[in-house]
């Protein structure tokens, strides 16, 4: 293994790799910085562009992006108090509290060392795992990949989300708009007419659903009172603060991993987890909580950072995606023709690990590019709206015309434009519809499949251990709240937003 | 009988801010200090925070003279201003201005050129560090 | 998350059963379509028409599970961005612009080419955002519109149809 690592992090460190790493690193700390719009729109603009480019040189570049915006987010948090990024909502608490005290520096320091800590053992331990599970993975038939797809689905409905029933609902129109298409020699669902025939491209609903529902939603709410901005220098640490900041680092490391790795796990819960466990372990500085305390700042961006390596675990080793830019750097894989899952890792493993030796890289940077320029990265935060939303929306239209450089496109770019506002509007989470879009195929594919070699037999679907097993998770997920409320005299599980709104109250108090 | 100061927390808005309160003194009138934005970017150097705002109503506090602070946010700031200007008849409509290059003038645009031709009252136009 | 309280105002949210209405009508149209597919290979186990039926028998469910939960009060909340104030209500003048704006575009894109027309999309939608300067919106977006149509010939080989333009660029 360490040998293909070596292989690897040469080729990550070849001048056009390094470029697209440096490039990508820097975007992706843009984005995460301007509130509103976030790596997953990014990578979902870039798509078009990077299929005439090589794929490592693609996936370096998001893969940057995506590191990137876990430090832009912290950066707004702490000086805007408004979260760069969702993932970022608790490291404003203690954030842009210690701004207002006077320690912006501090606080900027400590995300971004504790960015770059939790990414190295995030990543050490991705490559570490990663492997593994592939190894374990390939062993499994399609009963088992089937289920695996199905406790996706089901996961990233039920997890997260305000109400489950609209999860459903998104997760059923994704699944819709993947029937799209042509099956076994029949057109399904393209009103007759030829430009459908292929399906509808993930580019153009990713784009759509993100960009431009994004930009139309925007436009509808444009206006609204600008906020304070707490002015900054370099960021920077005393002794005091490293010797309370290293713990919490290692803390949050431990939570985020494991939460990003699991199916939607995500960063929301590993954050929140992190803040409250710090809180109760700070004994002597307790009282600094609510006010500016550095362990609060240091210990969720270490989770958050853990998290997104830990999002690639499942997305590399199974090709699952966990969460919305995991999706759409698999739509990415898949356009290049790549099946992220355990045979990538057989077919293409030099492009694997110079993606893995990359993302050392990328964290690097982002430590030593990022941490003297804060200050430049809250200049971005003036761009007027009109001109952002300007740019997102022609590199949309960009984006969805090279497709095939047709109209037509561009006419489903803007539907599903709308339809990404309708989502909005209504409060549909966009994560299922994604995920249903890009497995929805698959699951056909592997259901069939399964079906097949059982002549039929529907008892196939549970005839291996690991897709039983999955089946039990599956039903836990879906009926334990349910049951829980049942109980006699016990509330059901508050829902994780609940729980960091009243957070928001205590510590604004 | 009102007088209306176009502000931003700057050299110039301090100007207009300064000579608003002093016409606003020698005539009597009430002062209407209006700052506003069309919220369209997430950071506005031109709108006022919440310290800025204190410091102003200490300062017109020193003076002595009664004051109204709005902070709107609206489609197009000097319509806005025009439109509170007419909304509380004022007498006289005081504003900051600076310097412009030709070449400054043609790719940015002028807010106090619409101001001055489109107002229905007398427009003041202060230079920052004339205020006295 | 901003914390935006939202006061919900007393009353069924209507919107939400128009909702409702549209996934009840794609779940009916997709179970029709797929009613109408013949039938696949004949050892093939798991017939085209399948999963066309679950998915849109299932949004037809979930349409009418929504419409009860309206009626019984369940209200939308507007996904709270990072950047968007929802106490401020949707400002319907600007999204008709912006829309004006997507469907002009795709309009004039063959006829006019990408030089022109992406120049035309940057410079309409600042200033239906709100930003006055159109003549600058413009120059911007010419220049925009003009380099990524070089950026996509000679940097990736790609050219994009010129339109009008065909033969100047």
């Amino acid at each position: 293994m360490t040998d293909a690592l070596l292989t690897g992090l040469s080729l990550a460190l070849t001048p056009e790799n390094l470029l697209y790493a440096v490039v990508g690193v820097l975007l992706g700390t843009a984005v995460g910085v301007l509130p509103g719009i976030g790596p997953a729109m990014t990578v979902a603009l870039l798509l078009p562009v990077t299929y005439n480019v090589e794929p490592s040189a693609a996936l370096i570049l998001f893969a940057g992006i995506y590191y990137g915006g876990m430090y832009g987010g912290s950066t707004t948090s702490i000086l805007l108090n408004t979260p760069g990024e969702s993932s970022s909502v608790i490291t404003a608490l203690e954030g842009n509290k210690m701004a207002k005290a006077g320690r912006a520096a501090q606080a900027l320091a400590t995300a971004a060392i504790g960015s770059f800590v939790a990414g190295t053992i995030g990543t050490i331990l991705l490559v570490a795992l990663a492997p593994t599970v592939a190894e374990w993975v390939v062993v499994l038939g399609a009963p088992s990949y089937f289920a695996l797809m199905v406790l996706a689905l089901v996961a990233v409905t039920t997890v997260l989300g305000s109400s489950r029933l609209r999860g459903f609902i998104a997760l059923a129109l994704g699944l819709t708009i993947g029937l799209v298409g042509t099956a076994t020699g029949q057109a399904r669902l393209t009103f007759g007419n030829p430009l459908l025939a292929d399906g509808i491209d993930i580019v153009v609903v990713a784009v759509a659903i993100f960009a431009v529902g994004e930009a139309l939603w925007v436009a509808a709410h444009l206006r609204r009172r600008p906020l304070e901005i707490i002015p900054v220098g370099r960021p920077w640490m005393d002794r005091a603060d490293w010797r309370r900041s290293w713990k919490p680092w290692l803390r949050g490391t431990a939570f985020g991993f494991p939460f990003g790795a699991l199916p939607a796990g995500g960063a929301e819960m590993p954050t929140f987890l992190s803040y409250v466990t710090e809180r109760r372990l700070a004994g002597k500085h307790r009282d600094e909580f609510g006010k500016g305390a550095i362990e609060g700042v240091a210990g969720p961006e270490a989770a958050n950072n853990a998290s997104a390596a830990g999002t690639l675990v499942p997305l590399l080793a199974i090709g699952l995606p966990t969460t919305a830019t995991a999706a759409v750097i698999l739509a990415a894989m898949q356009g290049y023709g790549l099946q992220p899952g355990p045979q990538l890792f057989e077919a293409e493993p030099e492009l694997v690990w110079t993606l893995l030796a990359s993302l050392f890289v990328a964290n690097t940077l982002l430590l030593v590019i990022n941490l003297p320029l804060a200050p430049l990265w809250a200049r971005l935060l003036r761009i007027p709206r009109p001109y952002l939303y300007a740019g997102i929306l022609f590199f949309a239209v960009l984006g969805a015309y090279s497709v095939n450089f047709q109209w037509f496109d561009v006419a489903l770019l803007a539907l599903f434009g709308a339809l990404g506002f309708a989502m909005r509007r209504f409060g549909l989470p966009v994560l299922p519809l994604i995920v249903g879009v890009i497995l929805g195929p698959r699951l056909e594919e592997q259901l069939g499949q399964a079906l097949q070699l059982s002549g039929g037999d529907v008892a196939a679907l549970w005839s291996e251990p690991v897709a039983v097993v999955v089946y039990v998770v599956i039903a836990a997920l879906l009926l334990g709240p349910l049951v829980l409320r049942l109980i006699p005299g016990r509330q059901g599980p508050e829902r994780l937003a609940d729980q960091v709104d009243e957070l928001e109250e205590e510590v604004r108090r | 009988m009102t007088v209306v100061v176009g502000w931003t927390p700057d050299a110039r808005g301090h100007a207009a801010l300064v000579r608003g309160a002093r016409e606003a003194r020698l005539h009597g009138e009430e002062l209407l200090v209006v700052n506003a934005t069309t919220g369209t970017a997430a950071v506005d150097d031109r709108y006022a925070g919440a310290d800025d705002v204190a410091d102003v109503r200490t300062l017109l506090g020193l003076l002595d003279v009664e004051a109204e602070v709005r902070q709107p946010v609206v489609r197009d700031v000097p319509d806005a201003l025009l439109g509170i200007a007419d909304e509380v008849g004022a007498t006289m409509l005081v504003i900051g201005i600076r310097h412009r290059s030709p070449v400054g003038k043609f790719l940015l645009g002028s807010t106090a050129q619409r101001i001055l031709l489109d107002a229905r009252c007398p427009v003041l136009a202060v230079k920052a560090g004339e205020e006295r | 998350m901003s914390g935006v309280e939202q006061t919900a105002p007393a009353g069924v949210d209507r919107a939400q059963y128009g909702l409702a209405a549209v996934l009840a009508v794609i779940g009916v149209w997709t179970v029709v379509d797929s009613a109408g597919l013949g039938p696949g290979f004949s050892d093939q186990v798991v017939q085209p028409a399948a999963f066309g039926y679950v998915i849109g028998s299932s949004l037809v469910v979930l349409a009418v599970l929504l419409a009860v939960a309206t009626a019984r009060g369940d209200r939308a909340e507007g996904e709270a961005g990072e950047d968007v104030d929802l106490g401020q209500g949707t400002d319907w003048r600007t999204l008709a612009g912006l829309a004006g704006v997507l469907v002009a575009t795709i309009a004039l894109l063959d006829w006019l080419g990408w030089a022109i027309v992406g120049a035309l999309l940057f410079a309409g939608t600042a200033t239906v955002l709100g930003n006055r300067h159109w003549v600058r919106n413009l120059l911007i977006g010419a220049v925009m519109s003009v380099g990524s149509w070089y950026g996509f010939y000679v940097g990736l080989g790609i050219p994009i149809p010129a339109g009008v333009l065909d033969g100047v660029l």
